[in-house]
């Protein structure tokens, strides 16, 4: 430790941002054409302008989905220390659920899921 | 199991009640004023609770801990919540989201509940996240007043940035001792550049959230735009939380550079002094000018922090109470014409003795309060933190916050002047006031009244916080 090891990170921090810009510059080969400017749609040349209104049924969908997608992954861990733990694990993940369920459930209520 | 019940209760006792509030809201459509009524009495039943049965301990690998002083702050925040509640009984009775904004404000004060029982900087920062989220969503609760969602982004974007400020520090923290844990971060502390470094950007986290100076630029855009309900939540209960933290930690965790920070602390204290109070006199929007006085507020709390000794972090608890007290007496009179008239500028206040005596007087000993006038509590809250600020003998800093006292009173008078000595053709007219807020009210003004004379309760918080 000391001024040292502050010093290096600093370094350390500069070089990776700065040098990762630097390598790219060099390693690209500059071709330029007007898709490249557009906005990215599957792949394929976009067929408006990217800047119109969209239904806000999509936001609250994916919303939705990245709340149970996220917590699902806290159900793997718990898979893997289930049988070590027993009932304690059971409770948790219950009350877990649960709590999880009662968001599904308010979303529900609210007519998040429904598709207007 | 029995252990964890009760000594989690505070925060167990949260998380039921905002489950029932989710499971009404769910269930059936209530009216608003039957829902407030019930909010209410589960707020004031978890007020009472919070006293009966407390134990000291700690749990998950000494993640979370508890000990007399933290439930006695849980208490505290647990009271201005209730007195907040009551006060905005009349902007909330016509609001269409009622339950939510109950069931967001809870959560903000179950990640405070949590956040002051961490004991590793991994725990204090989920309490912190759940303590900031919430309440930018509740800032965008007037859903009519663009200036309301313009107060909620710029309270979102800053609490990211200062956030991402914090996690550096804690990452560098755990990089140079190797564990996140209070304790162990305790034992191998040193003054070396690194560990300097990322205690600098842990003090600009803990700046952004209580507004110190260098890192107070949102402040008075937020607490203009947000509803004054979240406007007093966020200077009185969410202040007060992480002050409630931030000294345990700087008292304890980073005991060995105490020299360091005590060099910063004094800096930021002066500073942040000088320019809440400048800046406080400009101000003609009410809700402005109370983000400011805060400002000047906390700057006075952190002389007493710098003190570092068992007087500093009890005479902090106990301003923290009394201003919860004097501002929420200011804030629920302006709560109050706000939510009935529309009207918020310090200009309207003009003559407002005139047709609300009672509702004056009270704004008057709020402001009285604050200010620090002898009689009330504001002064023994002041004269404990400068007491204690005293005990490191840096006369310096006194002088400049003695100074700043008398700068304060200009500008705090200025507005009692305003509503009983200025006359106004249009005044805000005579109002009558609904039960709750008035209980409110009540309860603010004999907190301010008693809490600077009866001894015990100093002695009470002096008596826990031996421990430091």
């Amino acid at each position: 430790m000391g001024s040292a090891s502050l010093i290096a990170l600093t370094l350390a921090a500069v070089l990776f941002s700065a040098g990762g810009i630097l390598i790219a510059k060099l390693l690209v080969k500059g071709t330029v054409n007007p898709q490249k400017g557009q906005a990215y749609e599957c792949g394929i040349p976009t067929s408006s302008s990217p800047w119109n209104q969209f239904n806000i049924g999509y936001y609250l969908f994916a919303l939705i989905f990245l709340i149970f997608d996220v917590e699902l992954i806290f159900l793997y861990p718990w898979a893997v220390v289930v049988k070590k733990m027993g009932m304690v694990a059971l409770v948790e993940i219950v009350v877990f659920l649960f709590i999880l369920f009662m968001g599904f459930l308010y979303a529900h209520k609210k007519g998040a899921l429904k598709w207007m | 199991m029995n252990d964890l019940l009760i000594i989690m209760k505070q925060e167990l006792l949260l998380t039921l009640i905002i489950f029932v509030l989710l499971t009404l809201k769910i269930a059936k459509d209530m009216d608003n004023g039957a829902f407030l009524n019930l909010v209410n009495l589960l707020l004031a039943i978890n007020f009472v609770v919070g006293f009966l049965g407390g134990m000291e301990g700690m749990l998950f690998n000494e993640m979370y801990h508890t000990n007399s002083l933290i439930i006695l702050e849980k208490n505290i925040l647990n009271l201005g919540t209730l007195i907040i509640s009551l006060q905005s009984w009349s902007w909330l009775k016509d609001h269409k989201h009622v339950a939510e904004f109950y069931i967001l404000l809870l959560c903000t004060l179950l990640g405070m509940f949590f956040m002051i029982s961490a004991g590793n900087l991994l725990m204090f920062y989920l309490g912190l996240e759940l303590s900031t989220i919430p309440l930018a969503a509740i800032a965008n609760f007037d859903l009519a007043k663009r200036k309301s969602s313009e107060a909620a982004m710029k309270l979102i974007i800053s609490s990211a940035f200062s956030s991402g400020l914090l996690l550096f520090g804690i990452s560098l923290v755990y990089g140079s001792t190797g564990t996140l844990g209070f304790a162990g971060i305790a034992a191998s502390y040193s003054a070396d550049p690194m560990q300097l470094f990322a205690f600098v950007l842990l003090l600009a986290g803990f700046g952004f959230k209580i507004s110190a100076v260098p890192f107070h630029l949102w402040t008075a855009d937020v607490y203009e735009g947000a509803p004054v309900a979240v406007t007093s939540y966020l200077s009185v209960i969410s202040k007060g939380a992480i002050l409630f933290v931030l000294v345990p930690v700087l008292y304890t965790v980073f005991k060995p550079i105490a020299e360091s920070w005590y060099n910063m602390l004094y800096l930021l204290s002066v500073v942040t002094i000088i320019v809440g109070n400048l800046f406080a006199i400009r101000q003609e929007n009410f809700k402005r000018f109370l983000a400011f006085s805060s400002i000047a507020q906390v700057g006075f709390i952190l002389v007493g922090i710098t003190g570092s000794s068992s007087a500093g972090s009890s005479a902090v608890v106990y301003f923290v109470l009394i201003y919860i007290f004097s501002n929420l007496a200011a804030f629920g009179v302006v709560s109050f014409v706000s939510a009935t008239t529309g009207r918020e500028g310090i200009s309207d206040y003009k003559g407002f003795y005139k047709t609300n005596p009672v509702l004056s007087w009270v704004l008057a000993i709020g402001l009285f309060s604050l200010a620090g006038v002898p009689p009330t509590a504001g002064f023994f809250g002041k004269f404990f933190l400068l007491l204690a600020g005293a005990g490191k003998g840096n006369y310096i800093l006194l002088t400049i916050a003695a100074l700043n006292m008398i700068i304060s009173l200009y500008y705090y008078l200025r507005i009692v002047k305003a509503i009983f000595m200025d006359s106004n053709d249009h005044p805000i007219e005579k109002l009558s006031v609904p039960v709750f807020p008035k209980l409110a009210l009540y309860l603010c003004m004999a907190g301010i009244v008693f809490t600077g004379f009866v001894r015990y309760v100093y002695d009470y918080i002096q008596s826990l916080s031996i421990g430091f």
